[in-house]
């Protein structure tokens, strides 16, 4: 029998999540790209001072503040679909007969990612 | 009464090249079903319009369908929630169209039988039956609550986009039956969790359990299994 | 004509064809089973079964206890000796779908619990949560797929069996896809097409409960038996029929009326207390609820809601977590279907047609009266129900009886071996008639004379009945099958998926099937069970302690024969509930 296939098109733009899967999708490349930054730095790094003040200079620009916000609340959307998706992943958790819920689990990880990152901030504040 | 419009996307397949809308005025009362909208267009309106339907009640699975672009059963969704409408109503998405809203599922008919979805296990003794604790139990209950509606094949694009891939619905039967306490065929169901097809086609998009009626989960059935897949992968090593 | 040659063709694919069919694999792997079904297997309606399957397992309960509540339940129609085998085989079935993966509820030690339920005197059902036919009908589709011999037919509509000198030659079915007619071969058929409820217009059954199978062994020659008993559940949601299933009561939920009185005490299922109490107040028979809810509305006690007269089920008592952990399913239909949260408010409830106790006649090992023609599950009457169901006894039956069918079907492809004629001429001429359906230039609207045909059953077959309504209903039926065969108007002329001629030969079928229930109810002028007639009050042993045979009376009325009922060792009592007795504890 002749059915009929709907081609996929642009799938994406159909519903909203798949938009907020494709944007958690693409904020890989923004990590990427801040990464390879960070990499050029400890290779500036290793050059000596006058090549790192160099790229830390580069990093003061315009062109760069704007990547790096858009990168960190990128990153930030990355962490949170990270956290939400990982029960997804997990065997169910128990605690003796009680089976862990899963909010209890992203909640958890979100606070462990909060505390990590106060802590991160405080260090590179007084040091 | 009032009324709501409801635009179904007709295709007939000796007769239609491609697939185009049709509008129906439907009157409804607060009660009705988007099923029941379908029902009354066949009975009173247009008897040519084609859909599944049968337990009314959101068990059987027969009426999956894409309402105003969602995945739905269409006897749970309710016109009063739709109003004013127009309601669009097609059918259930990356599957090909038989007729009107009807889907070609043998595809999912095949994928299902392809990951041995029954008890691989030792003969039980006569008569008998095996213990199962109820905390046995929930490791693989939710699981088994699957109405094979097809829900999440229309909400996954990875299937979409690829139909080997295996799927939502096909892959957390099998994690239904490899997490049962009962059974002994993990083994026998690897090659197909480990393939290209099997739990690596998911990129864990997650909308197949966000769309699924029964909260079946099938998005953790199938990355609980990425874990084992990839245990399965190094230890194989150690394993001859 | 495409022709399908098979040892065995089973049709309908619900819990007892797929039974019916590992049964047939397992006995006579050789054999080629084709197990034809007009919706793939797991839409069959034994999926919404809510409640449980019955089979004798906690030492305090004996075969002989469930026997006699069978027995009683039934009102003494019931063929002992088929009960016999029946009890003698539930646990048994029981035990085998566990193996096969059942997830059964389960005691803390791991062991299946089982609860109680409507006229049951001893805990005995088996159940999976609400969820128990979901559960028996997945497991045995999927443990199907394990016979390689079993070949599906999934979605082709059967529509004639052809029959030559009483003997199954082979059966007609429409591949639904295409419209295309194909023949197959056969000489054993296996009928599981399910009951009929859908001839009337409240009932808690799928689109797809229209009598098929019995209305294929009727026309073919086999007389249908018992039809004038009708199960209305006590317990649906009003409009749509929804069941809200008997386990909610099993767990000892209450049934209140208006002035939040437990009425049932009104009707000889009292007292109140203690409660809960086996087989007293709401663990009452289904017959003996439904017929309380009919007094009640009578007297006006019953609220009126948007859909027509309820009365309130109350599970508020039980608590949040019982409620969601063996009755999720009704709390979620209470929600999604009446939007009422069950564990904060009743849920208005009322009788809907549920259960056809009636079928196609068949002995014990499931054969009928014509030669390779066996049938099992609702669509049969094998004898075990009498005039009213137990809850429970239904989904065990369709295991009991299924895999009885499909032995009796395998021995019987084994030993014949007469080759058929040639049915391709008058599966030719079938196929002529079944298309020009499709092409009636003018001709009413299906849905009237179903709509007319529904309201009809309702009124004049309904809880209780009368001899002026049985007749206004038995003409009514006359007239609507004159109108039919005068022609119905489709607007799907087409053959690809047509749904619309599908419809039309359901209601052919529902048509003539509700004919015989009309009748049988006429000529029974007594009550018994779930048949109440107004006008003859009370039991009648002496003349009507018998079955009911309709024979198919062509173009005219069925014939109605009375023949009598298998009575071993249990003599007719009177049927007693209620009354003083233990507290029942429910686990």
């Amino acid at each position: 029998m002749k059915t009929y296939t709907r081609p996929m098109g642009a799938w994406w733009t159909r519903n909203p999540y798949y938009l907020w899967y494709m944007l958690r999708e693409a904020s890989c490349v923004f990590i990427t790209v801040y990464a390879l930054i960070l990499l050029v730095g400890l290779f500036r790094l290793s050059q000596g001072k006058a090549p790192y003040e160099r790229w830390l200079e580069g990093l003061a620009s315009p062109l760069s503040l704007l990547f790096h916000a858009l990168a960190l609340v990128l990153v930030l959307y990355h962490s949170w679909t990270w956290f939400k998706v990982m029960p997804k992943t997990l065997p169910f958790v128990r605690i003796g007969a009680w089976r862990v819920p899963d909010r209890a689990i992203v909640v958890t990880g979100v606070c462990a990612a909060v505390a990590c990152t106060v802590l991160i901030v405080l260090l590179a504040a007084t040091t | 009464m009032r009324k709501i419009e409801i635009q179904c996307l007709r295709y007939h397949p000796v007769t239609d090249a491609a697939p185009r809308w049709q509008t129906y005025e439907v009157p409804f009362t607060d009660d009705m079903s988007v099923l029941q909208g379908l029902q009354h267009v066949k009975d009173h309106l247009d008897g040519s319009l084609t859909f599944r339907w049968s337990c009314r009640m959101a068990i059987c699975g027969s009426c999956g369908m894409m309402v105003n672009g969602e995945p739905k059963l269409s006897c749970e969704t309710f016109l009063r929630d739709l109003y004013p409408g127009p309601v669009r109503v097609e059918a259930l998405n990356h599957f090909p169209i038989v007729r009107d809203l009807v889907i070609e599922q043998s595809d999912f008919l095949e994928k299902l039988e392809s990951v041995k979805p029954y008890l691989i296990a030792e003969e039980a003794s006569p008569g008998k039956t095996f213990l199962q604790t109820p905390r046995q139990m929930e490791d693989y209950y939710q699981y088994s609550k699957c109405i094979n509606c097809l829900l999440c094949y229309a909400a996954c694009p990875q299937y979409g986009l690829n139909d080997k891939f295996t799927g939502p619905a096909a892959l957390a039967l099998l994690h239904r039956y490899n997490a049962d306490s009962r059974d002994a065929g993990k083994a026998e169901r690897m090659e197909l969790v480990n393939a290209e097809d099997g739990v690596w086609g998911c990129t864990l998009v997650g909308y197949c359990s966000e769309v699924c009626p029964k909260e079946v989960d099938p998005a953790r059935a199938i990355n609980q299994n990425k874990i084992n897949s990839t245990k399965d992968y190094f230890l194989r090593f150690f394993k001859k | 004509m495409q022709v399908v040659q098979a040892d065995i063709v089973v049709v309908g694919g619900g819990g007892a064809g797929l039974r019916a069919a590992i049964a047939a694999a397992e006995r006579a792997p050789k054999l080629k089973v084709a197990l034809v079904s007009k919706v793939v297997p797991m839409r069959s309606h034994t999926v919404a079964a809510e409640g449980g399957a019955a089979g004798v397992t906690r030492g305090e309960d004996s075969l002989e206890q469930h026997f006699n509540d069978t027995v009683s339940g039934g009102d003494w129609l019931c063929d002992q000796d088929a009960v016999d085998y029946f009890v003698a085989h539930c646990t048994e079935e029981l035990v085998r779908l566990e193996n096969w993966g059942c997830p059964w509820s389960r005691k803390p030690d791991g062991h299946v619990n089982t609860r109680f339920f409507g006229g049951m005197s001893v805990q005995r059902t088996w159940f999976a949560a609400d969820r128990s036919g979901f559960h028996m009908l997945h497991t045995l589709f999927q443990t199907s797929l394990r016979y390689p011999s079993i070949m599906r037919y999934d979605e082709f509509f059967c529509a004639e069996l052809v029959v030559e000198d009483g003997q199954v030659r082979g059966v007609l079915a429409i591949e639904v896809a295409s419209g295309e007619v194909f023949l197959f071969e056969t000489g054993s058929v296996v009928l599981a097409t399910g009951g009929a409820g859908r001839v009337f217009r409240q009932n808690t059954n799928a689109g797809t409960v229209t009598g098929d199978g019995m209305g294929l062994a009727f026309r073919a020659g086999a007389p249908l038996r018992d039809m004038e008993f009708v199960q209305w559940h006590p317990t649906c949601l009003p409009g749509s029929g929804i069941l809200m299933t008997e386990a909610c009561r099993g767990e000892g939920a209450i049934l209140v009326n208006k002035d939040g009185y437990r009425y049932l005490q009104d009707y000889g299922l009292g007292p109140v207390d203690p409660w809960p109490r086996v087989k007293a107040m709401e663990l009452g028979p289904r017959d003996r609820l439904s017929q309380a809810f009919w007094h009640e509305e009578r007297k006006g006690r019953t609220i009126r809601t948007p859909q027509g007269p309820a009365v309130h089920l109350d599970l508020r008592h039980l608590g949040a977590k019982k409620i969601h952990e063996r009755l999720p399913l009704i709390t979620e239909a209470a929600k999604t279907f009446a939007g009422v949260d069950a564990v904060k408010e009743p849920i208005p409830v009322c009788p809907a047609v549920h259960y056809t106790m009636g079928g196609v006649y068949t002995n014990l090992r499931c054969a009928t009266p014509l030669g390779g023609l066996f049938a099992a599950g609702e669509c049969a009457s094998v004898g075990i129900h009498g005039a009213n169901r137990l809850g429970s006894n239904s989904l065990v039956e369709i295991v009991v009886f299924g895999k009885a069918a499909g032995e009796s079907a395998a021995d019987h492809a084994r030993s014949s071996h007469s080759k058929g004629a040639d049915l391709r001429k008058r599966a030719e001429q079938a196929e002529r008639s079944l298309a020009a359906l499709l092409d009636n230039p003018a001709g009413e609207r299906l849905a009237v004379l179903r709509d007319e045909m529904r309201d009809s059953m309702e009124a004049g077959v309904g809880i209780y009945r009368d001899d002026a309504g049985l007749r206004a209903t038995c003409a009514k039926l006359a007239a609507l099958r004159e109108r039919y065969r005068r022609g119905v108007k489709l607007d799907d002329r087409s053959r690809a998926f047509n749904s619309e001629w599908l419809s039309a030969l359901e209601l052919g079928f529902m048509l003539e099937v509700a004919e015989a229930m009309a009748h049988g109810a006429l000529a029974r002028r007594e009550s018994r069970g779930a048949h109440m007639r107004l006008d003859f009050a009370g039991r009648d042993d002496a003349r009507f302690l018998q079955h009911a045979l309709a024979h198919h009376g062509g173009a005219g009325a069925p014939r109605i024969e009375h023949r009598p009922v298998n009575i071993t060792r249990s003599p007719p009592k009177a049927r007693h509930y209620g009354g003083e007795g233990k507290q029942a504890v429910l686990s």
